[in-house]
């Protein structure tokens, strides 16, 4: 098999390097055009933030890694930032287990990341468009997406938030029944609470308020969320209107103590009230923690959250790795049923089962001295349907036609005949 | 079917239906406990089965003995675990809670299991209780209990919810239950279905009750256990109105409630004698 795939990802260079590699859409399309026009028959190209990766089928495996690699280099004018020792490069199974890996989503800076499948499927459409695959590697790019649809329903591997901002989010949830009824304080706009904020925002919380020392910083924010600013010096009186508070001041002192929230709470007739602290050092008194219906969440707490989900993820790995295996197994089978013999020995079964079916249904027909020439006969009709086929396809395998062009051959016999498992049997699935 | 085939059956169920029991608590434990695909699949089936089986055998009880099991405390624990299982695969039917079964079946599996060990066949009853008032008396405070049960399972699940969220010790029932506030709700809503069932099999208990007995006594242990624990569901109604109690200090309440139901069901009626016993 001449599949060659090189790349460059988190595990591989810094972000510095990596950056200088990244391809927008745009980009993607161009060096798809200038890949297949030089080097391969099928090709794809995948470009997100943690990685930079190049998968092809090379004909005859003329192809050489780092000619590849020098292309991308040029090709991005990254010299000398990016140099090849920052590559990766796998060939045939090597590079077909990376991206399996890659599609499952443990090969991600964040094991079990949900965005990684969604651009790979990009990238399949991508190099679709560009007529840049053939059948083995729309076969390949299937089965890829099949692992990951897999490795989500069958193991856990991306359940539980694994940053601290999701992890506000799945907490919120394990209070409250529907955000979109509560609504959400946020106490100085620095980054994280901003994060957590927007991630709460893209669950369809009710109603945004946001407070900050310098109050225009609160306005343009509100106006990006469509929530509404409080006076910084009214906070406090804030806390007994909504449900959820996100705190990250920089403040050395305690921004709000544990008497305001038990004033807020009786004000609020003990509604649950869900505080997320992000401040360093934090901004609300560690002993409002102990007040009925009060659910305080510091930086450290929710980290624990996250590691502890990180933890759960990685004990699913032995179950993904047998899905990859699986999957593998399955793909290099399809890819071997692709050479000529088996492809022959294939079809001729499946004619041969018709003919002895509607020999054996109407054999009764026949009387008992004819039976045995009516198998002769049918036989001799189904070799010499099947003799020119053979022929042809033999012969071009033989003179040396293009590799390719054999191969699309055999995956079109299959394909009209309905033999082996075909592309359109994954699709469905 | 002769009346010995009957009774023959009816004795097969009452052994049969604490272990149906059992199994189904167990099929939802695998579900809960080991994330078990089958069990998940197949619990819901097996619910519902366990709801025609038990409505078969109250059915069969009527049929042979000639009255519906309303009599004794044992008769109305089966009775009590048939609502149970009922109200509860209502739950699973209308709302998203499908996770809390294991919880709420196991209650239905202790009253199946003491009404099994204990029922007798009973034939002849006191001619007072073939009265109708008797059955919407009965029937209020079989509802009425079987809500108090429901809402005590929930708000211990709110606990212990509540306890992890509170001190990030997130664990299985972290994982597995609903949010705190559908808890709630779920508790508070069967606990004033209750409150109002409790009110009508008090309010029908209370005029028809001196009428029907002649050794009637306002100040019976069952009686004022009854109103006590009326009392108690009242009073934190009428907090959680009056003062906005809600939340953990409520959930407590409803636990402290069933406690005193529970009691209330089983000591008073066995250990404290009353008009209000049936034997």
């Amino acid at each position: 098999m001449n599949l060659l795939s090189i790349g460059i990802s988190h595990h591989t260079a810094g972000v510095d390097v990596r950056e200088r590699v990244w391809l927008s859409v745009e980009e993607t399309k161009e060096a798809l055009a200038d890949l297949t026009k030089r080097y391969f028959n099928e090709c794809i190209l995948i470009s997100t933030c943690n990685r930079t990766e190049l998968y092809g089928m090379a004909p005859d495996g003329r192809v050489d890694e780092s000619e590849l690699k020098k292309f991308l280099i040029d090709f991005k004018k990254a010299h000398p930032v990016v140099r090849p020792e920052h590559f990766r490069g796998d060939s045939a199974s090597g590079a077909v287990n990376h991206l399996f890996h890659v599609a499952a989503g443990i090969d991600s800076m964040v094991i079990g990341d949900i965005q990684i499948l969604s651009q790979v499927k990009e990238a399949f459409q991508i190099s679709r468009e560009m007529n840049a695959l053939g059948p083995v590697m729309n076969r390949l790019m299937q089965s890829a997406l099949h692992v990951g649809k897999r490795v989500r329903t069958e193991t856990a591997i991306c359940e539980g938030a694994v940053s601290v901002s999701y992890a506000a989010v799945e907490l919120a949830n394990k209070i409250f029944e529907d955000l979109s009824k509560k609504s959400v304080l946020l106490i100085g706009a620095g980054k994280t609470g901003e994060l957590t904020l927007k991630h709460l925002a893209g669950r369809r919380i009710g109603e945004v308020k946001i407070a900050n020392r310098t109050r225009e910083k609160a306005e343009e924010l509100a106006a990006g969320l469509g929530g509404s600013v409080v006076d910084y010096e009214h906070m406090v009186d804030a806390l007994c209107s909504v449900d959820i508070v996100i705190t990250s001041v920089q403040s050395p002192a305690y921004v709000v103590q544990p008497e305001d929230v038990q004033k807020v709470m009786k004000q609020r007739s003990h509604n649950p009230l869900f505080i997320i602290d992000i401040g360093v050092p934090r901004n609300v008194h560690p002993a409002a923690r102990r007040i009925d219906n009060v659910f305080l969440y510091d930086i450290d707490s929710l980290n624990t959250i996250v590691d502890k989900n990180l933890d759960q993820r990685r004990t699913e790995i032995p179950k993904v790795n047998q899905i990859i295996k699986e999957e593998m197994t399955d793909f290099f089978n399809w890819h071997n049923s692709l050479q000529v013999g088996p492809t022959i020995h294939d079809l001729r079964e499946a004619l041969e089962a018709i003919r002895v079916q509607e020999v054996e249904k109407n054999i009764n027909r026949f009387s008992p001295k004819d039976r045995e020439l009516v198998e002769l006969v049918t036989k001799r009709i189904v070799n010499k349907i099947l003799h020119q086929p053979f022929t042809n396809l033999k012969r071009g395998a033989e003179n040396g036609m293009e590799g390719s062009e054999t191969l699309l051959r055999i995956h079109s016999l299959r394909e009209l005949f309905g033999i082996g498992r075909s592309n359109k049997n994954l699709e469905e699935e | 079917m002769s009346v010995m085939d009957l009774s023959l059956l009816i004795d097969i169920f009452v052994i049969a239906m604490p272990l149906w029991y059992a199994g189904v608590v167990l099929l939802y434990a695998f579900a809960f406990f080991g994330s078990d695909g089958r069990a998940e699949r197949l619990k819901t089936l097996f619910l519902n089965a366990t709801v025609v089986l038990h409505l078969i055998y109250i059915a069969l009880r009527t049929v042979a003995f000639d009255h519906p099991p309303i009599t004794t405390v044992y008769e109305i624990m089966t009775m009590l675990a048939a609502c149970i299982s009922i109200g509860y695969a209502y739950i699973e039917l209308r709302t998203k809670t499908r996770n809390t079964g294991f919880f709420i079946l196991l209650l239905a599996l202790v009253f199946q299991t003491t009404s099994s060990l204990f029922i007798k066949d009973l034939t002849e009853i006191a001619l007072i209780l073939r009265s109708r008032l008797l059955g919407f008396h009965v029937s209020a405070a079989l509802l009425g209990y079987t809500a108090i049960s429901l809402s005590a399972v929930y708000g211990v699940l709110y606990l212990m919810l509540y306890h992890q969220i509170k001190s990030s010790r997130f664990g299985l029932i972290y994982n597995r239950l609903p949010n705190l506030e559908m808890l709630e709700k779920m508790s508070h809503k069967s606990v004033v279905l209750g409150f109002w069932m409790l009110t009508i099999a008090i309010t029908i208990g209370w005029f028809w009750l001196p009428r029907a007995f002649d050794h009637f006594s306002y100040f019976d242990p069952k009686l004022i256990s009854s109103l006590a624990i009326w009392c108690l569901y009242a009073i934190g109604l009428s907090a959680k109105r009056q003062f906005g109690w809600q939340g953990r200090k409520m959930m407590i309440i409803s636990v402290v409630g069933f406690g005193c139901v529970f009691l209330s069901l089983t000591l008073i009626n066995l250990y404290m004698s009353g008009f209000h016993s049936f034997q």
